[in-house]
């Protein structure tokens, strides 16, 4: 858990001290000094409108990140809530409420994602719903699974024959076994968050210029793979170094979990 | 048997006609006029009322949901597709003529995907936690972070741009498909790595492999008969997972690519509001990926018979 944290304040870190360490306005257009490569001036160049790259780099970590957040919170809402109405609603609900997570399963997420975000017109609100849309699955199917297994514990069955409040069982009972694995399961969304609202970005159906999105800035460099190879470099670089700091804390959190686990 | 065979068709059969459902509810309700969208395409230049509404009224967007869903449904059951509004044209040729490009790529790539992964992960488990297998782990970590679109960007740059050894753009030569496969492969055989890893350790700590040892058996035979299937399991299970990220990765490596394929085609039928296209596109993924997923879980049961009834 602990590394989870550290990882969090790192981005949170980044994504609100990093637009104040960047050198220039990320959307200054300079035309003369447009596709220049790395120098004291700009040190990571210049895009096909002279903005400076490690500036809306520095600006595009409040975009991607924060974004990604936003959309791994949302899903995660969504995704426990039908997965604890399937695992404590009766036959009905569980038999609903898979089916519908069984359906929005039957189709690969970043497709279904790039589909809903493109008819529903390119822009960030599309971007968001799009991904929440597709994203909550696993958190569902997870909340289920534990919900069936904890409501049949004999401390929660002595608690409300004792007549304790819902919220209390809730509060004392569901959420201690929640949150340990939610939050594997969240490490693995808020990566593949980022990587969709980078690839959404790529395809032009996402955050829209003149913002600086990692996806999008890699958009405009592709069509200058000649001259200036090096600016696409840049944002694929920093959404790998996210998305691999985010699966490895995962990782470690995972194993500390079956480890712990194993020890019970 | 033939029970659980039913349960899972009605299962795939309920997913499918709510993937169509909500298909076709996001088309309808999709912002803008589509029959603006669609005459525009078609005529390239500035319209009158009267032209859209004559669209409207020919492509059949004056209809009730309810009465446009099952005049596209009907037919669908008799896999007719219908006549794209934009082109003019049936759906099913150019459907077809797109997947002949994507299949081939598609198993290329896993092709790839396992001749790299299999070997790597038996290299990495011959000393457990080794340098191999650290180095094994960690370059599948990293592969597992790089996007597919960054990935294919990356090499058309070293391959194509700076090296000129292989073509990047089209589909003219099988030259072509050469960077997209690598792409992809790549791409898959990080993900393969860490689960047939995980798959032949687990295998190798069964309690039998011992008596076979003692028994005689070769290493060679041990790791044949025994270890290798167990390991195939779990690598059976996540083939669904698998095929998601491959169809997924498909869609943008064609796009860097210019491959006229499965993936061009729905992001061009997307940016023109091809409504026959996209809905076309949607039913075959969601149909090949639901078949997909019902084989697997035949095979499973087959193969480890415990997983029964219980699994709702």
């Amino acid at each position: 858990m602990r590394s989870v944290l550290i990882l969090v304040t790192v981005f949170v870190l980044l994504a609100g001290l990093g637009p104040m360490l960047a050198p220039y306005d990320p959307t200054a257009i300079n035309i003369p000094k447009r596709l220049s490569g790395p120098s004291a001036e700009f040190l990571l160049g210049t895009d096909a409108m002279g903005r400076d790259v490690l500036s809306r780099l520095l600006h595009g970590a409040r975009w991607s990140l924060g974004l990604a957040f936003l959309i791994s919170v949302i899903s995660l809402v969504i995704g426990t809530t039908i997965g604890l109405v399937a695992a404590l609603g009766g036959r009905l609900a569980d038999w609903v409420m898979m089916r519908a997570t069984d359906t929005f399963l039957a189709f690969p997420e970043l497709v279904a994602a790039i589909v809903i975000a493109g008819l529903m017109g390119a822009g960030t609100w599309s971007l968001i719903f799009a991904l929440s849309v597709t994203g909550w699955m696993r958190y569902a199917r997870v909340a289920r699974g534990i919900g069936l297994s904890v409501q049949s514990r004999g401390y929660v069955v002595q608690a409300q024959l004792a007549d304790m409040p819902g919220w209390s069982i809730a509060r004392w009972h569901y959420l201690p076994s929640l949150i340990p694995s939610l939050t594997v399961v969240w490490t693995g969304m808020f990566a593949r968050a980022i990587l969709g609202i980078s690839a959404l970005g790529f395809l032009g159906f996402g955050v829209q210029p003149p913002n600086p999105e990692w996806g999008s800035m890699l958009l405009d460099a592709r069509v200058h793979l000649r001259s200036t190879p090096l600016q696409m470099v840049w944002p694929g670089l920093a959404v790998v170094i996210c998305v691999l700091a985010i699966n490895l804390t995962g990782d470690a959190l995972r194993d500390a979990l079956a480890e712990r686990d194993r020890h019970e | 048997m033939i029970q659980v065979i039913g349960g899972l068709l009605l299962r795939a059969i309920v997913v499918l006609s709510g993937t169509a459902l909500l298909t076709f509810a996001l088309l309808w309700n999709a912002p803008g006029d589509p029959a603006q969208t669609i005459a525009m395409a078609r005529f390239d230049a500035l319209l009158t009322e009267d032209v859209i509404d004559q669209v409207r009224e020919e492509v059949g967007l004056n209809r009730s949901f309810w009465q446009a869903f099952w005049a596209w449904l009907g037919p669908l059951l008799t896999l007719d597709l219908g006549y794209s509004a934009v082109t003019g044209r049936p759906v099913g040729p150019d459907l077809w003529a797109a997947i002949s490009y994507t299949f081939p790529l598609a198993f290329a790539a896993l092709g790839l995907g396992l001749a790299i992964s299999i070997p790597l992960a038996v290299i990495a488990t011959k000393r457990p936690g080794g340098w191999l297998d650290r180095f094994a782990v960690g370059i599948a970590s990293l592969g597992n972070a790089i996007p597919s679109y960054w990935l294919g960007l990356i090499l058309i740059l070293i391959f194509a741009v700076k090296l000129a050894w292989l073509p990047a753009l089209g589909a003219a030569t099988p030259a072509h498909a050469i960077l997209p496969a690598l792409t992809l492969g790549l791409g898959v055989a990080a993900s393969l790595t860490r689960i047939i890893r995980s798959g032949i350790l687990e295998a190798r700590g069964q309690s039998f492999l011992p008596a076979f040892r003692r028994r005689g058996v070769s290493d060679r035979a041990v790791g044949r008969d025994h270890i290798a299937p167990h390991a195939a399991i779990p690598v059976i299970t996540v083939f669904g997972l698998e095929l998601a990220f491959l169809l997924e990765g498909l869609v943008l490596v064609e796009v860097i690519f210019g491959r006229p394929g499965l993936g061009t085609f729905l992001v061009e039928a997307i940016m023109a509001r091809d409504f026959a296209h996209v809905q076309a596109v949607v039913v075959l993924t969601a149909l090949v990926f639901v078949t997909v997923n019902l084989i697997i879980d035949l095979i499973y049961r087959v193969i480890d018979p415990r997983i029964g009834e219980s699994d709702a």
